[in-house]
């Protein structure tokens, strides 16, 4: 293999890295926070994807898309954790799992009525390209990985420097004596999850141009999210961006190698981790609440 | 006497009122309900007896299907020993994945099961692509071998088969569930730590209920093979993964009949609705976070106490025969 496929590869696969950080810390913060395994990240991933669409479509700026997209989401996520996961927080599970997938593929079908079937193409905001060691990379594909870098970079800021931030790490160690000192955990818990949302419709608006948006885009995306938090271990931050980029690697070298193991070879890792390791790399040992 | 028919009464009127449906709707729904029933059966039982969450059930599925396809279209012709190779193959996977797999926490089971399907997915479609043809799929209609008592190759008749099997598979399951088996599988639900100082495996209740739930759904893979005529890696895409789950949680968790219920009314759903508006996954996804919300019993753990007690009032006034 020469270097110059092996540049482009370690890039794009530190691309999807991102997109798969953004969109599985949603999933990985509301498991540790609230013990629910929230599926319908995947579908504010696709809705952020189609209103970045639309807007770029309208106004010709796909930032714009990107934003309205994680206002639109913001909103919509709130709306569902208040009438939806309110009431479902105190139970099993497993059952938070289905009620999600259930929001997921309603949601998805709401997608189609408004949006149709067919795939759309989101025009990528910048063509150009930098010359990196003699090979032409996609600027854009650069930016995508700055902003999930900020983006790590901004939580943990919020978690380790803010007072809400503070509360929820002490909530994911232990809820119970967060909810003794006074604190409203419900509301933390809304605020969790509308940063959850938000994040994956940004991951959604920011892959629109480097893939086509279509209606089961979230679907396609729930296995190799799923393996991401897995690897990293549910409810662990840190974990997450390591396996997230860990994944990006094996599904982007994988292909140069041998097409058809980038698809299975991050299966087979995980489950050569889970024998080795049943929480993941950074997974609490903590059972259930 | 009285016994047996009080034990068996339950499975036989259900049946009987299946039998009954068969006059009113066209065939291949028929089939499609009796075939989704017996794939559904098994999640129901991890979920319900177990409380094991698996979104990988359409591994098993394809795993029974792919071997029943592989015998009938590079070996041999009689669909009947191919549904036996299906079953076979069904019990070796859940032997070799089961002891890893239920070892894990039951989120982390949910999502390696769908791990599982997604690798079986990509083995089917491209690494196997030389055997499996891909994308493409098998087809063996033709190949299948006319059989002396019931011709499988024959709709009508293809009914009638799976008609039985299902039976046999009520009666198993319901056998299962007055079992002292059954009885460990749910307090395994209800508290491991209990059933361990009780001096029962947890992991050994589980992995025994992992394998015949999951031989059962590699049951329904093969009969699905058998009864298309041809299997393609589409029936194990992620997206299906749900499929199961979502008819578990329709009919009723953990009720025995809760899975034909299911199944009715998720086909029949599908039919009616995409019908009308042309995409039905709307009204499924809202249907099931409203069940979820109105307290997680499903159509027929909602009916079953008000048909109950219905039912045995009048059984009441009935003379014994």
């Amino acid at each position: 293999m020469d270097t110059q496929l092996l540049i482009s590869g370690v890039l794009f696969g530190l691309s999807m890295g991102s997109i798969f950080f953004l969109m599985a810390i949603g999933l990985s913060l509301c498991f540790g926070l609230m013990r629910i395994i929230s599926l319908d990240q995947l579908l504010y991933y696709s809705i952020g994807a189609y209103i970045t669409y639309s807007i770029s479509l309208v106004t010709g700026s796909m930032w714009l898309g990107v934003m309205a997209g994680m206002v639109v989401v913001g909103i919509i996520s709130f709306g569902v954790e208040r009438f939806i996961f309110l009431r479902i927080y105190d139970r099993d599970l497993a059952f938070s799992m289905i009620a999600s997938f259930g929001i997921l593929i309603g949601g998805v079908g709401v997608i189609k009525s408004i949006w149709g079937l067919v795939p759309r193409p989101v025009p990528v905001p910048m063509i150009t390209q930098i010359n990196i060691l003699g090979t032409e990379i996609p600027v854009y594909r650069l930016i995508v990985i700055a902003i999930a870098l900020l983006v790590y970079l901004g939580i943990w800021l919020f978690l380790n420097r803010t007072i809400i931030g503070k509360a929820i790490r002490a909530g994911i160690e232990d809820m119970e004596h967060v909810e003794g000192l006074g604190i409203n955990v419900y509301r933390l818990f809304t605020i969790t999850f509308v940063i959850a949302g938000t994040l994956s419709g940004l991951a959604g608006g920011l892959h629109g141009p480097l893939v086509m948006v279509d209606p089961q885009m979230g679907l396609e995306m729930m296995p190799f999210i799923f393996m991401v938090v897995i690897i990293g271990g549910l409810g662990s931050i840190k974990g997450t961006l390591i396996s997230a980029f860990l994944v990006g690697q094996v599904v982007s070298l994988g292909s140069l190698i041998y097409a058809p193991l980038a698809q299975m070879a991050p299966f087979a890792i995980m489950l050569l981790i889970l024998l080795v390791k049943p929480t993941g790399l950074y997974g609490s040992k903590l059972l259930k609440r | 006497m009285m016994n047996m028919f009080r034990w068996w009464w339950g499975i036989l009127l259900a049946f009987f009122l299946l039998a009954v449906l068969r006059v009113f709707l066209p065939l291949p729904f028929s089939n499609e309900i009796i075939l989704f029933s017996i794939y559904v059966m098994g999640c129901s039982f991890l979920l319900g007896r177990l409380g094991m969450l698996s979104f990988g059930q359409p591994a098993y599925l394809a795993t029974g299907a792919y071997a029943t396809a592989f015998y009938l279209f590079y070996f041999g012709t009689n669909p009947y020993i191919g549904i036996l190779i299906g079953i076979l193959a069904g019990l070796l996977i859940s032997l070799i994945v089961g002891p890893l797999f239920v070892r894990l926490r039951s989120d982390y089971f949910a999502l390696v099961n769908l791990a599982l399907a997604v690798i079986i997915f990509y083995m089917m479609q491209t690494v196997l692509a030389g055997i499996t043809n891909g994308d493409n799929g098998l087809w063996f209609l033709t190949n299948m071998a006319p059989t002396p008592v019931l011709d499988l190759s024959i709709q009508d008749q293809f009914y009638i088969f799976a008609f039985v099997v299902a039976l046999a598979i009520w009666a198993l399951y319901k056998y299962l569930d007055d079992s002292l088996f059954g009885a460990c599988c749910l307090a395994s639900k209800i508290n491991e730590d209990k059933v361990n100082f009780l001096g029962y495996s947890n992991f050994r209740i589980r992995l025994t209920a992992f394998v015949i739930a999951n031989t059962t759904t590699a049951l329904a893979g093969s009969m699905y093979a058998v009864y298309l005529g041809f299997v393609s890696p589409e029936m194990t895409s992620a997206a299906r993964a749900a499929d199961p789950i979502v008819v578990t949680i329709l009919g009723g968790v953990g009720t025995l009949y809760g899975p034909i219920v299911g199944a009715i009314a998720y086909t029949g759903m599908k039919d009616v609705i995409s019908g009308l508006i042309g995409n039905w996954e709307l009204f499924i996804g809202f249907l099931l976070v409203f069940i979820m919300l109105a307290g997680e019993k499903g159509i027929w753990g909602t009916l079953e106490p008000l048909l109950k007690r219905a039912l045995f009032r009048k059984n009441a006034f009935k003379p014994e025969r």
